[in-house]
């Protein structure tokens, strides 16, 4: 079991390590000067080479990859070129915004995804299984930015219910961060809910065929409780997994819908930070999304291998 | 109605939440239940961009300098009505005969918002910061020799030669601060301040920056008690939030929305023409740009007001020349009149065969050049020229206008308020920023002469010819000046919409 | 051109005793929404290939005059915010969004099906060296990669095809790996690797025939998938080129003019929308009929080592998206 984790761990540091080698090389292949960038339009040369040696830019790029490394891995991601602030600041002050929509929009996957797979599931090749099958597949095929129009165009213009973007931070005011988190929630939230519909349908299927449940039904237990104590539960813990790997993606920032809601989440931190070849943003922003993404899969790796240790082998 | 959000703030901290609903009717900022010291009464502005950072001197970025505007002074300062230079915190100068020493005399009694007065050590000081860190505004001090603080209220600047426009340079807009001496050295500028203005900055999130009032402003204490400048890219929103009340002003206003704008009660819309524009440029080293008579036909085959209308509906006005109707330095000139059939006779003529190609250089960081590409684009394509419409993030932009790399592009050129910091950069033969290769001994010898001429009258008389032979050699294309769009909420005073889209809230009282 | 039209040809080669595409074809084609979901395919391919007869208007006829007309007779999606015939700009859309699609995922798995095939077989260093990489490349957040992918190259049509095709590269490896190591150690492989069969005639004539289904399926989910990332990157400025109508391009112009002409951002969605759809549902339904063993022993259950691949499939699924 150790054995297993030690190694899952050690594959996941290496490939973090690929991750920081492939974001540092391709920001450096971007054409395009972050030094130019930060001095607009008008400037001489003095201005630029100075504010190229500020910058660290002309160190030769091994030095400048170790430096950055050596930092990141003591938790210093660098300063941004841009605002000249330390990158963990960016990110952290972004934080709540990201936190905010990936949570509210797992809640309305859930709402969405647990009674529409299990009612699937209960009745296979029912209208519900059916119903829900088709459900599903819209959802994972709606564009999530149209999905965000729409939702702008109905709500935020013809019935003027919810804000039409824009993050009101928690701290500030409850009601409107509530309100400013409903439409991108939604959009986020109905393609997650698709995804994990599906899967709860097959889990519950699942369950419903493991032996101990067939033997309680045999028993004759009342279907009811069958479903609660046996089959729910079993069903939950490949659900929480996956709505983990979910979590994930919320997390690494959903850049279109941040687009559409104007949402200022680490999404539209990272567009930015490349747009402005920003490149210590940028490369703290992609670390920081390996790092959370194999974090969380070795996580439900080792849910699973619990749970079956034939897996480990 | 101003102790109201007062309490509403106080109950909320002491809850634990801020202003939920007490907000709706009451039309203060009240979705920020953290604004500071009198909680009320704040003013709360919803601009288009988080700044990049707030240090006045590295800053390039717009959204930076609409929040400097209100916390930062400089020796001099553009007037709101027509962008001559004015006193600011230097109350009075000279020029010697030769002009090249100039004596500033500081304003008495400006107080730094860390207690300390103002001196000349200070602007000595700022402006040395600037020239000895080599930071981006470091080429307006080409000219200057040194800077020094002959006693306490006296600047002298000694120039190598006459620099007529010194005023602007110095005072055109924040990016010439004035700090206290060792500032830099003592804060970290880049997210603290300490300048003379009428707010200082309390603090900066990434949804907002939030200003208070400073009681000691040499000019007297601001009205509102503190400035929340909120970041709202979409501008469906900030128009929602002005509505609804919980903005009272902003800037985030798409051209499409003006006409229904107008007739919305419940806004109060401002625009008055802007001394931006917009150009196009074709590269003089690559053929057939290089031929004059092509650029003349591509300009004359170009409909301005339909690029202008496309572009920015019934924000903008098209012009031939830079600077529009109404600033000092405006040329009357408009020698192209859309003529298809003129201009292929014009390319046929010289000597140039169609169908050719032209790849056009627009960004997305500027969306309008990608629509004014595509009306373009339409417009050439009679001409038997295709254009290759190429947008590319700014950062490449600029690295391909930098090597030259383009056939033409659009862009445009922004803040304009003295002719040398538009003309000569762009049009002198090799200037800095003359990327499109215009060189003209004619253009040349009238720039050389504006620059160092002292009377005004005659200095804008060599600035008419250079302009008309930079229009008539199509060393840019310019295609029109859009306006300032601000919108605010009825009834609010004393806020002045200004050409060079200075955002100053000094005086500005809330509407009841 | 069409999943569905590749199928046949793709199932031919899958064995040679029995016309398995002939099966396959007429259990799809009694699925119904697999049925309808190909009817639209070949709708789409139809209109990209007689885009010019069937556009009422050039694509580029800009006349600022009629801009932004509401929905009518002569312009029955209406008009954009440069005068533009809507109807026409989302027809000829439909040509860039398929080849686009195509292009990328025919990259995807040109490269992917080669890296996890090769992974498969030899196992040991080499698996764990490209599979390493592959992983590299799948902890990058999908469109982000695309972006910075797209920031090195420069924006443009056969750059967002690269962009794309190598965001999806390591799905590709893994179900193609996946299926390798199934057919590997079966008997008829050990059978013919024991009589001396070359590598390249035993991934060519066993593993890689028998692995090809589950790589058709991923394909044409896949094929969703890029249709949407296209889309994506148009919105964000860095696909498709204006004025080349591409229906994501259309949707981030007609996103400024929401309160205005809400067609310009409402029909080219609902093209993605119909396209995408159509590709999963094929994708579902040759699932269902290629690979039945899965569903059956999905309804079943008893599959609780193949939910972790599950598990990955669903982060697959959602990283696209």
């Amino acid at each position: 079991m150790s054995g297993y984790l030690l190694r899952r761990a050690g594959q996941s540091a290496v490939v973090l390590l690929g991750v920081a080698i492939a974001v540092f090389a391709l920001m450096h292949l971007v054409p395009g000067d972050p030094v130019r960038l930060a001095l607009g339009t008008r400037f001489d040369q003095a201005a630029y080479d100075a504010l190229r040696e500020r910058a660290g830019l002309d160190e030769p790029l091994p030095v400048q990859f170790l430096g950055w490394i050596g930092s990141a891995v003591t938790g210093d991601l660098g300063v941004s070129f841009r605002s000249g602030e330390p990158v963990t600041m960016l990110i952290v002050e972004r934080l709540p915004a990201t936190v905010s929509l990936a949570a509210a929009s797992i809640l309305v996957a859930l709402l969405i995804a647990v009674p529409l797979g299990t009612l699937s599931a209960l009745r296979p090749r029912s209208f519900v299984d059916s119903a829900g099958t088709v459900v599903s597949q819209v959802g994972i095929s709606v564009p999530e930015f149209w999905m965000g129009i729409l939702l702008i165009l109905l709500f935020a213009g013809v019935l003027d219910w919810f804000p039409p973007g824009g993050y009101v931070p928690l701290s500030e005011d409850p009601v409107g961060w509530l309100r400013s988190l409903v439409l991108p929630a939604l959009t986020t939230g109905l393609v997650s809910g698709s995804v994990l519909t599906r899967f709860t349908r097959s889990s519950v299927l699942e369950a419903l065929g493991a032996d101990h449940v067939r033997t309680a039904r045999a028993k004759g237990l009342p279907a009811r409780a069958v479903l609660r104590w046996h089959v729910l539960r079993n069903a939950l813990l490949p659900l929480v997994t996956v709505t983990g790997v979910q979590l994930a993606y919320l997390l690494s920032g959903v850049v279109v819908v941040e687009i559409v809601f104007a949402w200022p989440g680490l999404g539209l931190l990272a567009l930015q930070a490349v747009q402005d070849r920003d490149y210590p943003v940028l490369q703290g922003a992609v670390l920081l999304f390996a790092f959370v993404f194999l974090l969380l899969n070795l996580v439900v790796d080792l849910l699973y291998s619990r749970l079956d240790p034939r897996i480990s082998a | 109605m101003r102790a109201l959000p007062a309490i509403a703030a106080l109950t909320a901290a002491a809850l634990g939440l801020a202003g939920c609903g007490a907000g709706e009717g009451v039309d203060t900022g009240q979705g920020s239940g953290g604004s500071p010291g009198e909680g009320g009464g704040a003013l709360v502005a919803a601009i288009s961009a988080q700044p990049d950072q707030l240090d006045p001197h590295k800053t390039t970025a717009y959204a930076s300098f609409q929040v400097l505007e209100n916390v930062y002074d400089t020796l001099t300062v553009p007037s709101a009505e027509d962008q001559t230079m004015q006193p600011s915190l230097a109350e009075s100068w000279e020029t010697s005969d030769d002009g090249l020493t100039w004596t500033f005399t500081l304003r008495e009694g400006v107080e730094f918002h860390d207690g300390s007065e103002l001196d000349a050590a200070d602007v000595v000081y700022s402006f040395n910061r600037i020239i000895d860190e080599e930071l981006a505004n470091s080429y307006r001090f080409t000219s200057v020799a040194d800077i020094t603080a002959k006693d306490d209220r006296t600047v002298v600047f000694q120039l190598k030669e006459p620099m007529p426009n010194l005023l602007s340079q110095v005072g055109e807009f924040k990016g010439m601060a004035i700090l206290p001496e060792g500032a830099a050295e003592e804060h970290d500028l880049a997210t603290e301040a300490v300048g003379t203005g009428p707010f200082t900055l309390q603090g900066s999130t990434a949804s907002a920056v939030e200003l208070k009032a400073f009681e000691d402003h040499w000019g007297g204490e601001p009205t509102v008690p503190a400035v929340e400048f909120r970041f709202v890219s979409e501008p469906t929103a900030a128009l929602t939030a002005l509505r609804s009340g919980q903005v009272h002003w902003t800037d985030n206003v798409p051209a499409q929305q003006i006409e229904a704008l107008a007739s919305d009660d419940s806004v109060e819309l401002g625009q008055t023409p802007s001394v931006d524009y917009w150009y196009m440029a074709m590269n003089l080293e690559k053929p057939p740009f290089d031929k004059r008579e092509v650029r003349r036909a591509i300009a004359t085959a170009i409909d301005r007001e339909a690029v202008t209308q496309a572009a920015k509906f019934d924000a903008a006005r098209p012009n031939q020349t830079a600077i529009p109707e109404g600033s000092f330095w405006h040329t009357d000139y408009e020698p192209f009149e859309p003529d298809i059939a003129a201009a292929k006779k014009m390319l046929a003529d010289a000597g140039v065969s169609t169908p050719l190609r032209m790849g056009l250089m627009v960004t997305s960081e500027y969306p309008e050049t990608v629509t004014a590409a595509q009306v373009i684009a339409s417009q050439l394509e009679p001409l038997g020229i295709t254009v290759d419409i190429q947008t590319e993030e700014f950062a490449t932009w600029l690295a391909r206008q930098g090597e030259g790399d383009f056939d033409a592009f659009l862009l445009g050129w922004v803040g304009n308020v003295d002719p040398y910091g538009f003309y000569h950069s762009q049009h002198r033969t090799g200037a800095s920023n003359n990327y499109q290769g215009y060189s003209n001994p004619v253009t040349d010898e009238l720039l050389d002469g504006a620059a160092v001429e002292r009377d005004q009258d005659a200095r804008k008389k060599l600035y008419d010819e250079a302009a008309k032979t930079i229009v008539d050699d199509v060393s840019y294309l310019y295609l029109y000046n859009p306006d300032v769009v601000q919108a605010w909420k009825p009834g609010l005073q004393g806020y002045t919409i200004r050409a060079d889209k200075a955002v100053n809230f000094e005086n500005v009282e809330l509407p009841e | 051109m069409s999943a569905a039209a590749d199928a046949p040809a793709r199932g031919r080669a899958l064995t040679a005793e029995v016309p398995r595409w002939r099966v396959t074809l007429g259990l799809l084609a009694r699925t119904p929404t697999a049925a309808a979901a190909a009817l639209v395919l070949l709708t789409v391919v139809l209109v990209a290939l007689f885009d010019d007869q069937l556009a009422p208007a050039g694509p580029n006829d800009v006349d600022v005059q009629a801009r932004l007309q509401g929905p009518s007779a002569e312009h029955p999606f209406g008009t954009d915010d440069l005068g533009r015939d809507v109807l026409s700009r989302v027809l000829l859309g439909a040509q860039v969004s398929l080849r686009v699609g195509l292009v990328a995922v025919g990259i995807s798995l040109v490269v992917g099906t080669l890296v996890g095939t090769l992974a498969g077989f030899y196992g040991r260093w080499v698996d764990s060296l490209l599979m390493r990489l592959m992983d590299v490349l799948f902890a990058f957040p999908a469109l982000l990669l695309a972006i910075a992918v797209l920031a090195v190259l420069g924006p443009g049509a056969t750059n967002a095809m690269i962009a794309i095709g190598i965001t999806y590269t390591p799905v590709f490896a893994r179900v193609s790996r996946a299926a390798v190591l199934g057919v590997r150690e079966q008997v008829y492989v050990r059978a013919s690797r024991s009589v001396g069969a070359s590598d390249a005639r035993l991934l060519l004539r066993h593993v890689l025939p028998n692995a090809a289904p589950p790589i058709l399926v991923q394909t044409s989910v896949s094929l969703a998938f890029a249709v949407l990332a296209e889309a994506a990157l148009s919105f964000a400025g860095l696909g498709i080129q204006p004025p080349a109508p591409s229906w994501g391009g259309m949707l981030a112009s007609g996103r400024g003019f929401l309160e205005q002409a809400w067609w310009m951002a409402v029909f080219p969605g609902l093209a993605i929308f119909l396209l995408v759809l159509s590709f999963n549902l094929l994708g579902d339904g040759l699932r269902d009929v290629l690979d039945p063993q899965q569903r059956s022993a999905m309804e079943a259950g008893r599959r609780r080592i193949r939910s972790r691949g599950k598990a990955e499939a669903a982060a697959d699924a959602r990283g696209a998206a």
